[in-house]
């Protein structure tokens, strides 16, 4: 079965005087049918710009430089994303694929009753005005909120029930894909565990698919099916999240399982150095400077994204086939 | 009502609506006694203020007296005049009496604010009043009318920021605001008023015709006018302008914009219930400030346009140290000015909800 999303060869970077510095270099991810993929890294590694990337929501200095995104939905229309005209792009927005914004808390119009900001885009997608609102209470329901809830400001709500509200409204139409950029930061530990939980509850009811970006390896690991870690713009490692979690493959991927704390009194390792800014990217394999297993080519060379079976992919010398005969 | 978990928040809807009422109701009030507290502030300080400036009106109006008759009188007769006038203006009491009897008159006779020297023996309220309309019919029309452009224009160019006719507009706003009002106002009198005389530029209106309710009448006093609020609006305007261009870009980089973006809605929906509605509130809180501080622009424009306001008024009594005639157009512009800011003020919890509870 073809994937729902198909990112390939997608850079984005950020306009400068001169020139762009590139903070995506050519990512290539499938996003399957019906999981929650989770997208990891350290802040700055680029994840954010890919998901507004794929929402083509990028605004100036952020710019696009190349690649492409198929969408293909399940009735069996296609779109290229990135060739798409703002027009069908807005019809295509909020029906097929929908967006939780990272700083949800400011996300929600100050000036207008979540009445209004359910419905105005439910209307202009098409819905009757009883419709519209139909689908917002139900919306509300499934993240756990009182219908009543439609009368208030924003400023009314605490930062949870907005967080929720933003989810509904991302939910309302139904749509096949979701993307949730750092859906739980500046919420309470409580609070992440129920909305993770009402967001897979809603991929359970709808059959959606969940692309959700967070530095927390806490949260992957609660709710995703798959993860893709990204390092310094590029993907270093993509598989099961059990996989990853139970035995990475990518010395950046081990790395960071070794950062979280664990229950019976392991030592948490730290990750030595600090990740590189898009401003001075290293050449070759972008995580050598801070690779504890270096060899001569990651200096001159950058990995290509390989399958390395079950699945599992990994842009790593170490696992190419000449260095594993060499060893 | 700051609703702490997610059940409370939905029963305490209907309570927090009534409480809403009842805080706007409270805003309104507080927000009158702080009007009629900078009333009294004003009139205060008018009074004391006004009486210190030195020079006396008596040797200024004897002067005047002498000039006119073409020959001196004797001391005595100098000093029966001066005792006369002296006694009408109440001047021979101390400060502080005259001050209450000032206040009691002015509230309790019904505005009595004294004689004036100025055009004696006429009240200067009715003399205010007679002028009054100029100033406000300039000043009122001009202002809003410039706040109403001067937000549109700001909204489209703050939208289209990176367009090049944006930063055109961008950098003409700039050189109109910084022009002071009175060189916008000779400049148009010069090229628009003498030199291609496309516009009448002196005078309230024809010098040939008497106020009276006849087309002729009033649309030469419209076309009159039409150069004193352009000048007033031009450089109002620019300034409003870069204001509302500076809060567009600013929400236009806020989290819900871009939430807005993403839900797909139309880019006019996003211009307008997105961007300018929040870009709006702060507009209108500048209107208020501006208000007070452009009145004077308004007083320069009389006197250059030779409109018969209460700039051109208080040049008058100025001139004559008329302390009377000089509080009462204190008086009355500050009460212009605040009651345009009380209108604003009661107009703000309607625009932003988040008002309702703080203020």
């Amino acid at each position: 079965m073809p994937a729902l999303l198909e990112i390939r060869g997608l850079s984005a970077g950020l306009q400068g005087r001169r020139s762009i510095t590139q903070v995506v270099s050519s990512v290539d991810l499938d996003v399957q049918r019906g999981e929650i993929l989770g997208v990891v890294g350290e802040s700055g590694c680029g994840k954010s710009t890919l998901a507004t990337a794929i929402m083509r929501l990028l605004v100036p200095p952020q710019v696009l430089q190349s690649g492409s995104m198929t969408l293909r939905l399940k009735d069996g229309n296609t779109y290229e994303l990135l060739e798409l005209p703002e027009t069908d792009l807005r019809q295509l927005r909020w029906r097929h694929l929908s967006y939780i914004p990272q700083g949800s808390m400011n996300s929600l119009n100050p000036v207008l009753r979540i009445e209004r900001q359910m419905t105005d885009t439910l209307i202009q997608h098409g819905l009757s005005r009883e419709e519209a609102l139909k689908r917002s209470i139900a919306a509300l329901e499934m993240v756990n909120l009182e219908p009543r809830l439609l009368d208030s400001y924003p400023h009314e709500l605490s930062g949870g029930m907005r967080q929720r509200v933003i989810i509904a409204a991302a939910v309302s139409m139904r749509p096949a894909l979701i993307v949730a950029d750092e859906l739980t930061t500046a919420l309470d530990v409580v609070t992440q565990r129920q909305l993770l939980q009402e967001l897979a509850g809603i991929r359970d009811e709808l059959g959606a698919t969940i692309l959700i970006i967070t530095h927390d390896m806490g949260v992957v690991a609660q709710i995703a099916d798959r993860v893709a870690v990204m390092y310094a713009g590029k993907i270093a490692e993509l598989g099961t999240v059990n996989d990853i979690f139970e035995s990475p493959l990518h010395p950046y991927s081990q790395g960071l399982i070794g950062a979280i704390p664990r229950a019976g009194g392991h030592r948490v390792e730290g990750l030595p150095g600090e990740a590189p800014s898009p401003w001075n990217y290293p050449a070759g394999c972008r995580f050598h400077t801070r690779c504890p297993h270096v060899i001569d080519r990651c200096r001159a060379q950058t990995p290509a994204l390989l399958p390395q079976g079950d699945g599992r992919w990994a842009a790593c010398h170490l696992y190419e086939p000449e260095v594993l005969s060499n060893a | 009502m700051t609703a702490n978990s997610d059940a409370s928040a939905g029963d305490s809807a209907a309570e927090g609506q009534a409480a809403g009422r009842r805080e706007v109701f409270q805003y309104a009030v507080r927000r009158f006694g702080v009007y009629l507290f900078t009333l009294w502030a004003a009139i205060t300080v008018a009074f004391f203020v006004f009486r210190l400036v030195p020079g006396d009106p008596m040797n200024i109006l004897l002067g005047n007296l002498t000039r006119a008759e073409g020959r001196q009188r004797d001391a005595a007769a100098e000093e029966a005049i001066i005792a006369h006038y002296r006694e009408i203006f109440g001047m021979d009491d101390p400060l502080p009496l005259q001050y209450i009897n000032y206040l009691r008159k002015a509230i309790l006779g019904g505005l009595d604010l004294g004689p004036s020297f100025v055009e004696y023996p006429a009240q200067t309220k009715d003399l205010v009043f007679r002028r009054m309309p100029w100033t406000i019919g300039i000043f009122t029309t001009s202002v809003l009318l410039a706040w109403i452009v001067g937000t549109g224009l700001g909204a489209l160019i703050g939208w289209l920021q990176r367009s090049r006719l944006s930063q055109l507009a961008v950098v003409i706003s700039t050189l109109l605001q910084i022009t002071p009002v009175y060189l916008v106002a000779l400049g148009l009198i010069i090229y628009v008023g003498y030199i291609w005389r496309i516009l009448p530029a002196g005078g309230p209106y024809a010098r040939h015709l008497q106020p009276e309710w006849t087309w002729e009448f009033i649309s030469s006093l419209l076309t009159h006018a039409i150069l004193p609020m352009l000048s007033n609006m031009i450089v109002i305007g620019a300034g409003f302008t870069l204001g509302m261009r500076a809060l567009m870009i600013s929400v236009l980089g806020e989290d819900y914009l871009t939430f807005a973006r993403a839900k797909g809605l139309s880019p006019f929906t996003v211009l307008k219930d997105y961007a300018f509605r929040n870009a709006l509130i702060p507009q209108v809180t500048a209107l208020a400030i501006i208000v007070g501080a452009t009145l004077n622009g308004t007083f320069i424009i009389e006197i250059l346009f030779q409109l018969p306001g209460l700039g051109t008024l208080f040049v008058q009594a100025m001139g004559l140290r008329d302390f009377n005639t000089m509080q009462a157009v204190v008086l009355f512009s500050i009460f212009a000015v605040l009651t345009l800011t009380l209108i604003v003020d009661l107009a703000l919890p309607l625009l932003d909800p988040r008002i309702r509870r703080t203020a």
